[in-house]
């Protein structure tokens, strides 16, 4: 009696439901990284109206095979929370929407994060939109800044100032470090990496992706800068080894001095290690200045998702820019990315979240199509010559890892194209 | 008389004949399923792959005809080559080193008792827990902060201070042929032990009595005599090594510095990671070539020059 | 069989000579303290593993000396794992669906096969099954896209299923390799007395040779099972929804971590969950396992 009553109500609900309104479900991908705050903006716009977000958390080393395989099967997700820099590539591919009408349409459209926006444009269309937000930034350990003597108040902000530092926190004993960093981690070190050599001048592409500038000064000088850390034991012996699984963890552990790092540390810093005492900085250049990564996710439509479902889509994704959407963001680990409402979503929050949000303001993203083969990839020619020259016997080494890098992603991009 | 005789054997041949049609058709219908399954998940994805092989396939938009192309390029693609030898270079190491341990582990369990028993299973034990348990097993144990052997090693002296086995090459990778030393040993332990335990004991009662040495014993009539399961577990080794993959992707990423990819892990990367699918296609196609090559030259070199049964 | 007539044998030739008794047991006492340290060593990895697993969260970030829980008892890295993505039993479930599928339709395939190529002639019967084996020498790794689009085409994509098919194929060469041996093996005699009895077609296959060939069986069905429970790339490309994720699959989920940190304690539980099923049923089956494994190296 029951399950019939059940199923009859079920079949009315499945014949109403067209004329009823034009609620829509969607189906929505995000990769691990957000699975803090991606299901809490998905059940306050689920609770709010009759279109409903379908979220499915991808393991974010397989988000981009995986949904390349669901779309070459006709199985994509209808929307795709990606990390910013395969936008590209994905426009390239002809997998994404032209989201530029909807876009210009918001009137808060300048706000945007215009770092997102310049990575989510190809072609001179826009295809996709900010989302979430990190920026990388440079932390410290102030309860071993004052064990080691130091003023734990004083922000490094140079390349020498670093040096001391983790020399003095690396004297204190055996088992403490002056510094880490994942040296077999090609995602992690363009994200903390590049803003060094960003801040002292170089840069590691030009004209749009189109060419590799991996020889320079400042990539050689920022290399020797690690490998001189690596050779004289600030950094612990598993950084060699470190594809990134220890790239929050290291630090959190208590026993590193510094770190180039992320925004989503404070949060999770916060969140799960409350007993550590740290401070947040820019990432600094050789002699000052500084700069950082604007990382972090764009949101996508596939292009081959039903024009019906379009509104469902652009009302979450208005819902994830409006104050509310925004707080929730900034309370769950991502920057705001919709300026002109950073500072309300911020309020009482951290103040350790301006500095990052001043850092994503000035942040910077590497355009190119061949993101993932280039750096990312775990056997790719970035990773490659970072390993090999973070712990180079001689400065001859540095060189050789930098030529064959230089030639290997010139000869990627070119064969790309 | 004659009629008789005549007759005899030329009533039965119709009907053994439509019997043989009959059971030929039966023999069919019985190897169907396994021929059908083989076709369509083997055979015609296979075809797919040569098919795609003179593509350029991106994962992501439209395949496009490039007639040989993909194999041009991988005349000159260095990182296939040696990714290919390291390849060799990791199946010639492995082999020896399994069978090796395997004879000598199925020396052990070839007798009888409970004892003898209880070390064939505990030897047998690792082969049953897969190679993605066993690599994230010792991702941990070889872990330099958090894993088994380099505190270990710290611990009782032999090292001074942590070493990371898996940052260089030579640890790395011989931490991997530990591991699957370790892993597979058993299996073709179990192999080898069929073949001393269909050894007629007096053959070697009989060498002893003569005075032959052991090792006289077991080069000139163990040997000889377990050919055909020794054979089988080299071919088995061999292309089973040709084809590692998991435990490189695993435990070393192909690292330290791209120096432990494999053929496989090599295709893998073109076909999954940079989505060349065209490419990898063609690379899967040079490997399989090999691989046949191989197979032949071990299957005509073992088995004709053993006595023909 | 061999190792029947070998104990009989070896046991009539231990008991003949006695003059060498005192340099037997020498040879004994040393042969058995190389046997067990090589036990140990074998064992040792495994034991390791399953008892850190039961480490408290803080000591599952130092190394494991010793590898016993030192401040109690804890079951904290297996509810860290319960609350990765959902209910480890949810994958578990999956997992076992995978395995036990395989299994089954192996059995089914491979005894059909094996009994078709031992005991029937056919046209192009040697090609059919060297077609067969020879699929075990192409890396499956390299038809993984073509098989995914194949997939899709058939409305199997996605599914636990799909994966079913994919792993019997894999498993195919050396099932019916197994297979045909052991009804190769099988006494014509055998049958012919069967046939004499009247008994035909399937009863035949089923209530005669069935018994006869049950080791390869439970050889061939355990070999599926493992191999489907271990197996971690085509379910990591091929299955792209999270609820249908694999044991596998979710520990390099887990391995690789999140926001930058692996809890070690949850991959140690893992494996060890993952493990021990595999271990428990070689146990109770190994007996026909490893007889059936040796029918096969022998032929």
């Amino acid at each position: 009696m029951t399950i019939k009553a059940l199923l009859g109500g079920v079949a009315m609900a499945a014949i109403a439901l067209p004329g009823l309104a034009q609620a829509e479900t969607f189906s929505l991908w995000v990769r691990s990284d957000g699975s803090e705050f991606m299901p809490k903006l998905v059940d306050a716009f689920n609770a709010k109206g009759e279109d409903k977000a379908e979220l499915q958390i991808v393991p974010v080393n397989e988000l981009v095979q995986k949904y390349a395989i669901a779309a070459a099967g006709g199985s994509q997700p209808d929307a795709l929370s990606l990390d910013l820099i395969f936008t590209p590539s994905f426009a390239q591919a002809g997998q994404l929407k032209d989201m530029t009408d909807f876009a210009k349409s918001l009137p808060y459209y300048d706000s945007l994060s215009q770092a997102h926006l310049s990575v989510g444009t190809y072609d001179g269309k826009i295809y996709g939109m900010p989302f979430s937000a990190d920026a990388s930034v440079l932390v410290w350990n102030k309860n071993l800044y004052k064990k080691a003597g130091l003023d734990p108040d004083k922000a490094p902000a140079n390349w020498n100032d670093i040096r001391k530092a983790a020399e003095a926190i690396g004297a204190l004993g055996d088992d403490t470090y002056g510094f880490y960093f994942s040296g077999n981690c090609g995602g992690c070190n363009i994200f903390t990496f590049t803003p060094l050599i960003w801040a002292s001048g170089g840069n590691l592409f030009e004209d749009k992706g189109a060419k590799a500038t991996v020889k320079t000064p400042q990539m050689k000088d920022a290399l020797e800068f690690y490998r001189g850390m690596a050779k004289d034991d600030l950094v612990p012996a598993g950084s060699q080894t470190d594809s990134g699984s220890n790239f929050f963890a290291a630090f959190a552990g208590g026993n590193i001095g510094l770190t180039p790092s992320g925004s989503f540390a404070i949060g999770a810093l916060n969140n799960q290690y409350p007993d550590l005492d740290y401070g947040v900085t820019y990432l600094p250049g050789k002699d000052g200045d500084w700069s950082s990564f604007a990382g972090g996710d764009n949101i996508v439509v596939s292009a081959k998702t039903d024009e019906d479902k379009m509104p469902a889509i652009e009302a979450f994704i208005k819902f994830a820019y409006s104050s509310e959407g925004q707080t929730i963001l900034a309370k769950n680990g991502s920057l705001p990315v919709r300026a002109d409402v950073a500072e309300e979503a911020l309020k009482g929050l951290d103040s350790r979240y301006l500095i990052a949000a001043k850092a994503m303001d000035k942040g910077r993203t590497p355009y190119t199509p061949v993101f993932n083969d280039l750096i990312n990839s775990l056997n790719g020619p970035w990773v490659n010559m970072l390993n090999k020259a973070f712990f180079a016997d001689s400065a001859e080494e540095v060189d050789e890892a930098m030529d064959e890098a230089q030639e290997e992603m010139q000869s990627i991009i070119d064969s790309s194209r | 008389m004659t009629d008789g005789l005549m007759a005899v054997p030329e009533t039965p041949m119709p009907t053994r004949r439509r019997r043989r049609r009959h059971s030929q058709w039966n023999g069919l219908l019985f190897v169907l399923p396994s021929l059908l399954l083989v076709t369509i998940f083997f055979i015609v994805p296979l075809g797919m792959a040569a098919w795609m092989s003179l593509h350029k396939w991106p994962l992501m938009g439209v395949p496009r005809w490039v007639g040989f192309d993909n194999y041009e390029r991988l005349l000159t693609d260095k990182s296939f080559w040696s990714s290919l030898w390291f390849t060799i270079e990791y199946t010639v190491v492995i082999t020896i080193g399994l069978l090796g341990v395997a004879m000598a582990l199925a020396l052990i369990v070839q007798g009888q008792g409970k004892a003898i028993s209880a070390y064939r299973t505990i030897y047998f034990l690792p082969v049953v827990t897969g190679f993605a348990s066993a690599a994230l097993l010792w991702v941990w144990l070889s872990n330099v902060d958090t894993g088994l052997f380099s505190p270990l090693a710290q611990d009782i002296g032999l090292t001074e201070g942590r070493v990371n086995i898996l940052a260089n090459f030579t640890p790395a990778f011989w931490s991997v042929i530990f591991m699957v030393i370790w892993k597979m040993a058993g299996f073709y332990m179990v192999i080898l032990m069929s073949g001393l335990q269909s050894i007629p004991t007096d053959y070697i009662e009989a060498a002893r009595i003569d005075g032959a040495k052991w090792s006289q014993r077991f080069r000139f009539i163990i040997m000889p005599l377990i050919r055909k399961p020794f054979a089988l577990a080299l071919i088995l080794c061999i292309s089973g090594s040709m084809l590692a993959f998991d435990q490189f992707y695993i435990i070393l990423s192909g690292g330290p510095r791209n120096q432990t990819v494999t053929a496989v892990y090599k295709i893998f990367n073109e076909s999954f990671i940079s989505f060349r699918l065209g490419y990898g296609a063609a690379l899967s196609m040079v490997l399989l070539v090999i691989l046949l090559a191989l197979s032949v030259i071990q299957l005509t070199f073992l088995s004709d020059k053993g006595p023909k049964k | 069989m061999n190792a029947v007539t070998f104990s009989d044998q070896a046991m009539a030739a231990s008991a003949a000579p006695t003059q060498r008794k005192g340099r037997l047991r020498y040879h004994t006492l040393i042969f058995h303290a190389t046997s067990v340290l090589v036990a140990l060593l074998f064992l040792a990895p495994l034991v390791w593993v399953v008892l850190s697993s039961f480490r408290s969260p803080a000591e599952s970030t130092q190394p494991p000396i010793p590898p016993w829980p030192m401040d109690g008892f804890s079951i904290s890295s297996y509810d860290r794992l319960e609350n990765f993505g959902q209910s480890v039993l949810h994958y578990s479930g999956n997992s076992l669906f995978v395995a036990v599928g395989t299994s089954m339709l192996t059995i089914v395939v491979s005894l059909l096969a094996g009994y078709g190529f031992s005991r029937y002639r056919f046209p192009l019967k040697g090609l059919a099954f060297v077609l067969i084996l020879s699929t075990m020498m192409i890396p499956f790794q390299s038809i993984l896209t073509p098989l995914f689009l194949l997939l899709a085409k058939m409305g199997l994509q996605n599914t636990l299923i799909g994966l079913v098919f994919i792993y019997t194929t894999l498993q195919l060469p050396f099932s019916v390799f197994m297979m045909r041996n052991a009804f190769d093996a099988v006494p014509k005699e055998i049958e012919e007395a069967a046939r004499m009895d009247g008994v035909k077609g399937w009863r035949m296959l089923v209530q005669v040779m069935g018994p006869l060939v049950l080791p390869g069986v439970v050889t061939v069905g355990l070999f599926a099972f493992l191999n489907a429970w271990n197996e971690f790339l085509a379910a990591l490309v091929l299955l792209t929804d999270q609820s249908k994720f694999t044991l596998p699959v979710l520990m390099t989920a887990v391995q690789h971590g999140r926001y930058g940190s692996v809890d070690w304690g949850a991959v140690q539980a893992g494996v060890t969950l993952m493990m021990i099923p595999c271990m428990i049923l070689f146990l109770i089956l190994q007996r026909s396992y490893i007889r059936g494994l040796t029918a096969g190296a022998v032929k």
